[in-house]
C-alpha cells in the first residue's frame, strides 16, 4: 500500500493548495486506496464506493482538474500492479470504478463550486446592502446635520425657512393663517461675559430644551446666537400665537442653574400673525425681527405684537435717514430765512436760517420731518455743518452796511459737543468773510445739561470771537438759571407756546411768565426774542412787556434770502 | 466638503479584489469573473503564481502549527482575505479549541464572507480595517472582546505587506503593533520579493495588481529582516517560505520559485 500511496501523493502535489500536513495527506490517500482496492474485488461490485472516493477527494480540497487527471492515471497504472490484485474481470472492473470515481469527483466539485459561488455572491450582496444602508444612514445624517443646529439639536434656519416657505406656498386652505414668535434672550452677552462661553452654551441648550418641551407641536428653531423662532401653523388668530409666546416666556423665565450659579434668563419675543395669502417668508421674518426690537426697546422680558402702521412709519424714517448723505451730495438741501424783527421799530435785526430738503420723491420736507432722525443717527454733524457753512456764505454775501441783519443758525447737541467746533466756525467765518457779530448760534438748553466742561469752553471761545449765542426754546426745558450766570449767552428765545397765550385784554399766566422772563433777561443784560408771534395783538402785548424782538408769521414767513433782502430795500 | 469619517465606503465589485484573486490561486471558487480575469493575466505573466500562493499558504499553516505548539492561544491575522481552505481558526481550534482568532481585512466583501463563515464561532471574529491603521485595529471593540493583549498574541501579516508601500511607513506600523503586544508575543511575516526575478515578470505582475487598486511593493531579504526589529527571529530566520521549517526535505527544493520571503519572530521576556 505504501508505494501506491506515495506515488499518488507525488502525483497530486502542487495541483492545488492542500490544507494538511504530508502525514495527514498520506493517511487520507492510504485509506482511499484501500477503499478502491476493496471495491475492485467486492461482490457484488458496487460503483457507489468509487463515487464516494471521488467525493472525499474534493472534500479534502484535492479538488483541481489536474488532481483528478493524475489520480485517474495513478490508479489506472499502479493500483492493480502495486497491490497485486487478482480478479477475473479486473480490467473491466477498474474502468468502471474509475468512471465512478470521476463521476463522484466531478459531481462534488460542481456542487462545491456552486456553493462557493453562492457564498461569495451572498457576501457581496450582504456587503452591498450594508453599504447602501450606511449610505442611506449617512444621507439621513447629512440631512439632519444640514438642517439642525449642532449645539441644541433644534432645527436650524435652513429647516425653519423650508417649513415656513412650505406653509406659505402650499397652505391647506386659502384662509390659513400663520404665526411667528421671534425670541432673543435679554442680556445674553452678560451670561457669556460673566460665566464664560461654555456656561453660555449650557444656557442655550437649556432654553432650547425648555422651548422644545413647552411647545410640542410647533417647530422651534435656533437661528443662531441666542435667537430662536417658533413657527405656529394654521393659527386661529393672534390669540393663538400670543398663547404660544406666553408659554415660551414662562418656560424661559424659570431660573436655570449654570456653573453652580442660578441664572435668571429673560427673553423678548416679537410676534407676527397674519393670513398666509400674500405673505412672503422674508417679509414675515423681517416683521418678526423688527417687532422683537420693539419688545427689547420696551424693556425686554415681554412679547410685542407686530403693528403694521408703526412699522411703516419707522421704515419711512429709516429710508429718509439713509437718504440724507446722498441728498447732501446732490444738493437737495437749501435754506429759507425767517426775519427776527425789533419790537421797538419793526426793523429786521436778523434772520433765522431754516433748512429745507427738496426730496426727489417726497417733495419739500421741513426740519421736523428729518432733523430728529439726523440727530439720532449722527448725520446731524455733516448736515448741521452744511447749514452753518451755507448760512454764513449767504449772509457774508449780503452788503455789509450797518442795517444788515445777522444770521441765526441752530446748533444740535452733538455739534456743540463735538471737538473742533470752534475751529470749524472760525474757518467758515474766514472763508465767507462774515463778521462774527453777524452770526448767532442757537443752542437748546439740553446742549448745556452735560457735566462736560468742553462745550462750555467752546461756547466761551466762540463768544470771545464775537459770535452771538442764543438759548432756543427757553422756558420749555429745565430753564436752569445757573448757566445763564456762567455762560456767555447774549439772547434768550422764548418758546412760541407762551406767546400763543397772549391776548390784548386780560393778562393771563402766560403773559406774566413772559414778563418775568423779560425782566430776568434784562437784569442779566440779555435780549429776548419771542418766537411764534402770529398776530398784531401779540406783537403789541410783547412790546408793552418790553420784549426786544419777535419772530413769527406776523413778521414774515421763512422765505428765500433774496426775497427777505428785497424787503430791506 | 470633506468626507466625514462616518460616510460609507464605495463598493466596487467591478474591480478585481486581491483577496478573491488569492482564493482563485488556491483553487477556490469564491471569486468573480473580474477576479479570475486578473488572476489569469497574472498567471500568464508569472506561470508559477498559483504555486507561489500555495507555498505561502503552506508557510502560514506551518507557522501557525509551530505557534500553537509553542503555546500561543491568541491570533491576530491582518490581511486575512477570504479565509477558506486552511484558515487560521480551523487549524488552531482543532488543536486548542479555546484559541481566539481575530481576522482583519480591508476588503468589505472578504469581511462579509468571513462574517458568514464565523457566524457560529464565538471564538473568532472579523474586523474591517486596514493594516495602515494599527491604532484602529488595536482599539477595535471586537478585538478587545476576544483578545487580551496582556497575554502572548501572534500577529500574522502573511502575503499582505507587499500591498503596503514604504510611503505608508511599515516600520512604524509594525512598531505600533509590537508596542501593544505582551512579552512572549509573536510576529509572522511574509511578502512577495522580486529577488532573482526577471524585470519583465516584475513589470507584468505590477501592471496586473495596479488594476486592483492594491499595487505591489516588493521587498528583499534585508528589508524584511529589518521589519522584525524588536523581535527575535526564530530559526531559520527570513528565508524563501518553502525553506521555513519544511515538513520534508524535498518540499524546499527550488524554494526561490515561490517568490515569497517569510519569517517568524518573538518578543523576548
Amino acid at each position: 500500500m505504501t508505494v501506491f500511496t506515495q506515488e499518488w501523493a507525488n502525483a497530486i502535489a502542487g495541483t492545488s493548495y492542500l490544507p494538511m500536513t504530508q502525514a495527514q495527506l498520506k493517511r487520507l490517500l492510504d485509506r482511499l486506496g484501500r477503499q478502491l482496492a476493496a471495491a475492485l474485488l467486492a461482490e457484488p461490485f458496487d460503483l457507489r464506493a468509487g463515487q464516494r472516493v471521488g467525493a472525499e477527494l474534493v472534500a479534502a480540497h484535492i479538488a483541481s482538474a489536474e488532481a483528478l487527471g493524475r489520480t485517474v492515471e495513478v490508479v489506472q497504472l499502479r493500483l492493480v500492479r502495486d497491490l497485486g490484485l487478482v480478479a477475473e474481470d479486473v480490467t473491466d472492473r477498474l474502468a468502471r470504478l474509475l468512471a465512478a470515481v470521476t463521476t463522484g469527483y466531478a459531481r462534488a466539485l460542481r456542487d462545491r463550486t456552486l456553493d462557493e459561488q453562492e457564498s461569495i455572491r451572498r457576501a457581496a450582496m450582504a456587503q452591498r446592502t450594508k453599504a447602501e444602508r450606511a449610505l442611506r444612514a449617512s444621507e439621513a445624517r447629512f440631512r439632519h446635520q444640514a438642517t439642525h443646529d449642532s449645539l441644541t439639536d433644534l432645527p436650524n434656519r435652513n429647516l425653519f425657512t423650508e417649513r415656513l416657505t412650505a406653509a406659505l406656498e402650499a397652505p391647506q386652505r386659502d384662509t390659513d393663517r400663520v404665526g411667528l414668535c421671534y425670541l432673543d434672550l435679554d442680556g445674553f452677552k452678560r451670561v457669556n461675559d460673566q460665566h464664560g462661553h461654555q456656561a453660555g452654551d449650557r444656557v442655550l441648550t437649556e432654553v432650547a430644551n425648555r422651548l422644545r418641551q413647552a411647545l410640542t407641536g410647533h417647530l422651534v428653531a435656533r437661528l443662531g446666537g441666542d435667537a430662536f423662532v417658533i413657527l405656529i401653523e394654521r393659527t386661529g388668530g393672534t390669540r393663538d400665537v400670543i398663547a404660544v409666546a406666553e408659554a415660551a416666556l414662562a418656560a424661559v423665565h424659570e431660573p436655570a442653574a449654570v456653573a453652580g450659579h442660578e441664572v435668571t434668563v429673560r427673553t423678548s419675543i416679537g410676534i407676527v400673525e397674519r393670513q398666509v395669502a400674500g405673505a412672503s417668508a422674508n417679509e414675515l421674518m423681517r416683521a418678526a425681527d423688527c417687532t422683537l426690537h420693539w419688545a427689547k426697546a420696551a424693556g425686554g422680558g415681554r412679547w410685542t405684537l407686530y403693528d403694521a402702521e408703526r412699522d411703516r412709519r419707522e421704515l419711512t424714517s429709516q429710508a429718509l435717514t439713509a437718504a440724507i448723505p446722498a441728498g447732501l451730495d446732490r444738493g437737495e438741501f437749501y435754506l429759507d430765512y425767517q426775519p427776527l424783527a425789533s419790537l421797538r421799530d419793526g426793523r429786521m435785526l436778523g434772520v433765522e436760517a431754516l433748512v429745507r430738503w427738496r426730496h426727489p420723491e417726497l417733495g419739500v420736507l421741513r426740519p421736523g420731518q428729518f432733523i430728529g432722525l439726523a440727530e439720532e443717527t449722527g448725520l446731524i454733524i455733516p448736515l448741521g455743518g452744511w447749514v452753518l457753512a451755507e448760512a454764513c456764505r449767504a449772509a457774508g454775501s449780503w452788503s455789509a452796511t450797518t442795517g444788515t441783519p445777522f444770521v441765526s443758525v441752530n446748533l444740535a447737541v452733538r455739534q456743540v459737543h463735538r471737538p473742533g467746533l470752534v475751529q470749524e466756525v472760525r474757518n467758515i467765518l474766514r472763508h465767507t468773510g462774515l463778521p462774527p457779530e453777524r452770526l448767532q448760534l442757537e443752542i437748546t438748553e439740553s446742549a448745556m445739561m452735560s457735566p462736560a466742561e468742553e462745550p462750555v469752553q467752546a461756547l466761551r471761545r466762540l463768544a470771545d470771537l464775537g459770535v452771538r449765542i442764543a438759548i432756543d426754546d427757553f422756558g420749555t426745558g429745565y430753564s436752569n438759571l445757573a448757566y445763564l450766570r456762567d455762560l456767555p449767552v447774549t439772547e434768550l428765545k422764548v418758546a412760541g407756546e407762551f406767546v400763543a397765550g397772549l391776548r390784548a385784554q386780560e393778562p393771563q399766566a402766560d403773559e406774566r411768565i413772559v414778563a418775568s422772563l423779560v425782566s430776568l433777561a434784562h437784569a442779566l443784560n440779555l435780549t429776548v426774542t419771542a418766537e411764534g408771534v402770529e398776530t398784531a395783538g401779540q406783537a403789541e402785548r410783547l412790546r408793552a412787556i418790553g420784549c426786544d424782538a419777535g419772530q413769527g408769521w406776523h413778521f414774515g414767513r421763512p422765505e428765500p434770502a433774496d426775497r427777505i433782502l428785497a424787503r430791506l430795500g | 466638503m470633506r468626507r466625514p469619517d462616518w460616510a460609507p465606503d464605495d463598493i466596487d465589485i467591478e474591480r478585481p479584489s486581491v483577496a478573491r484573486m488569492y482564493d482563485y490561486y488556491l483553487g477556490g471558487s469564491h471569486n468573480f469573473a473580474v477576479d479570475r480575469a486578473a488572476a489569469q493575466a497574472m498567471v500568464a505573466a508569472v506561470p508559477e503564481a498559483p504555486l507561489m500562493a500555495q507555498a505561502n499558504r503552506a508557510f502560514l499553516r506551518r507557522a501557525v502549527h509551530f505557534l500553537v505548539d509553542a503555546g500561543v492561544r491568541q491570533f491576530l491575522d491582518i490581511g486575512s482575505g477570504i479565509p477558506t481552505v486552511g484558515n487560521v481558526h480551523e487549524i488552531v481550534q482543532q488543536v486548542a479549541p479555546s484559541s481566539r482568532v481575530v481576522y482583519v481585512d480591508t476588503d468589505p466583501v472578504a469581511v462579509a464572507h468571513s462574517q458568514e463563515i464565523l457566524a457560529d464561532n464565538n471564538q473568532a471574529t472579523v474586523v474591517q480595517e486596514d493594516l495602515r491603521h494599527p491604532d484602529r485595529i488595536l482599539g477595535h471593540p471586537e478585538l478587545r472582546r476576544l483578545l487580551d493583549l496582556n497575554e502572548p498574541t501572534a500577529v500574522l501579516i502573511v502575503a499582505v505587506l507587499h500591498f503596503v508601500s514604504d510611503d505608508d511607513r511599515p516600520t512604524e506600523l509594525l512598531r505600533a503593533l509590537r508596542e501593544a503586544l505582551a512579552p512572549g508575543s509573536w510576529l509572522v511575516l511574509s511578502q512577495a520579493s522580486d529577488e532573482g526575478r526577471r524585470d519583465t515578470e516584475r513589470n507584468d505582475a505590477e501592471a496586473v495588481y495596479q488594476r486592483t487598486g492594491s499595487p505591489l511593493w516588493f521587498r528583499g531579504r534585508s528589508e524584511l529582516t529589518t521589519l522584525f526589529d524588536g523581535f527575535e527571529l526564530v530559526e531559520p530566520g527570513v528565508v524563501w517560505v518553502p525553506q521555513w521549517r519544511p515538513e520534508t526535505p524535498e518540499s524546499s527544493v527550488n524554494a526561490e520559485a515561490s517568490a515569497f520571503l517569510g519569517g517568524v519572530g518573538r518578543i523576548g521576556g
